[in-house]
């Protein structure tokens, strides 16, 4: 239980004021970001899939699974975030806007940022892109092949990746070629503190 | 406001439904997404001004109750959000198929923005585009950075624009570069048409 706690504690803080002080907050901070709403959903999602094959859980997800299908079509009408169940994400994601976000069949780390209109996996491909943590990944983005991208790396807006991208290095153009090795993008990746 | 609210109104029926009658193109504006995305920022313009000058009054709250009200109805109806600290010039045409997320400092009249375009700042930077009067803007275009986009300038779809466009240029691609010093973009305007066909743009 304290696992997936601290995994939704990182999910607030990738946005500013994020940090869980106090009820009120924490409905404040939910109300002005879509994208985190569709981060706790799909959270509340992957908790009940990851133990489907669990007979002692079977209870829990006859109740579960309408709840949180109601939810994503909530967020899928409403913002068009689709965080499909097929994607693996580490704690600490952040959505700077909401509207065409599709995120599937693909493996992020911790702490990512990505923006408006990104894609990132596609449905006909089962194996799909290995992103590393802390990779910013700007508005209108594609990640649709299974390419690997390091830790810290940035996708510029509108970039389409379709070569593996090194760790700590940028990324521009369609389709992307590399622009800098040594970029830091800590500055731009939403604040935490 | 009343008064760009007027040239917003025309311009939509202008494009809309061209030569309809009065209550044809009254109806047609009333459910139009664009419209009321574009009244939202207009209103919200006005009363965080409104705000600046006078502070809480009973006009300012109900004002701040309608935008809240207004913005969810956007963002939910036609995943726009369009910040509230951006000039927008009378008669601007936005896209009713939505998408947008724009933060430009200005937007001159007469100006089309199609679907799914985002303007705003370079990340880490505060320093906002500008855009001129009269530009068509393509769907799927991304605008950031400090930059100027020059009177009557095209920019195709599809474009990734982070450089200042001279007037009547036309920009495309990703990076973009200026493929056309000098383009009249009139016949563009008048239509909602926004597959263009590039021979037709191309250097002559």
């Amino acid at each position: 239980m304290s696992s997936i706690a601290k995994v939704l504690r990182e999910d607030f803080e990738g946005y500013p004021h994020g940090h869980i002080t106090s009820a009120g907050k924490v409905c404040v901070t939910l109300f002005n970001y879509p994208g985190l709403q569709a981060v706790l959903v799909y959270r509340f999602g992957r908790y009940l899939y990851v133990r489907r094959h669990t007979v002692w859980w079977w209870p829990a997800l006859v109740l579960g699974a309408p709840l949180y299908a109601l939810a994503a079509l909530f967020v899928r009408k409403c913002y068009d975030i689709r965080l499909l169940m097929s994607a693996k994400i580490g704690p600490g994601l952040a959505l700077g806007h909401f509207g065409g976000i599709e995120i599937q069949n693909c493996c992020l780390g911790e702490r990512c940022c990505i923006g408006h209109q990104a894609k990132v996996g596609s449905a006909d491909n089962p194996e799909g892109p290995q992103i590393g943590a802390g990779v910013w990944i700007g508005a209108h983005a594609r990640i649709l092949l299974p390419v690997k991208v390091g830790d810290g790396a940035t996708i510029a807006p509108g970039a389409r990746v379709t070569r593996n991208v090194p760790k700590q290095s940028l990324v521009v153009g369609d389709p992307a070629r590399i622009v800098s090795r040594s970029y830091n993008n800590k500055e731009i990746l939403l604040p935490g503190d | 406001m009343w008064s760009e609210f007027c040239a917003d109104v025309s311009l939509y029926s202008a494009l809309r439904c061209p030569g309809a009658g009065r209550v044809r193109r009254a109806l047609n504006c009333a459910h139009s997404r664009g419209l009321f995305v574009l009244t939202v920022q207009r209103l919200n313009r006005y009363y965080s001004e409104e705000r600046r000058r006078s502070g809480w009054t009973l006009q300012t709250i109900a004002l701040r109750v309608l935008i809240g009200i207004g913005r969810a109805v956007a963002i939910v109806a036609a995943k726009c959000d369009v910040a509230a600290s951006s000039v927008i010039g009378a008669g601007v045409y936005l896209s009713d198929y939505g998408h947008l997320i724009l933060g430009p400092k200005c937007v001159g009249s007469g100006t089309v923005i199609h679907s799914r375009v985002t303007m705003g700042v370079r990340a880490g930077s505060d320093i906002r585009p500008a855009i001129g009067e009269n530009v068509w803007i393509g769907p799927d275009c991304i605008i950031y950075g400090e930059l100027t986009v020059g009177d009557g300038a095209t920019i195709l779809p599809g474009t990734v624009l982070s450089m200042s466009v001279p007037p009547r240029a036309v920009a495309a691609g990703n990076p973009a570069t200026i493929i056309r010093r000098d383009f009249d973009n009139t016949g563009l305007r008048r239509t909602l048409a926004c597959d263009i066909d590039r021979n037709e743009v191309a250097p002559t």
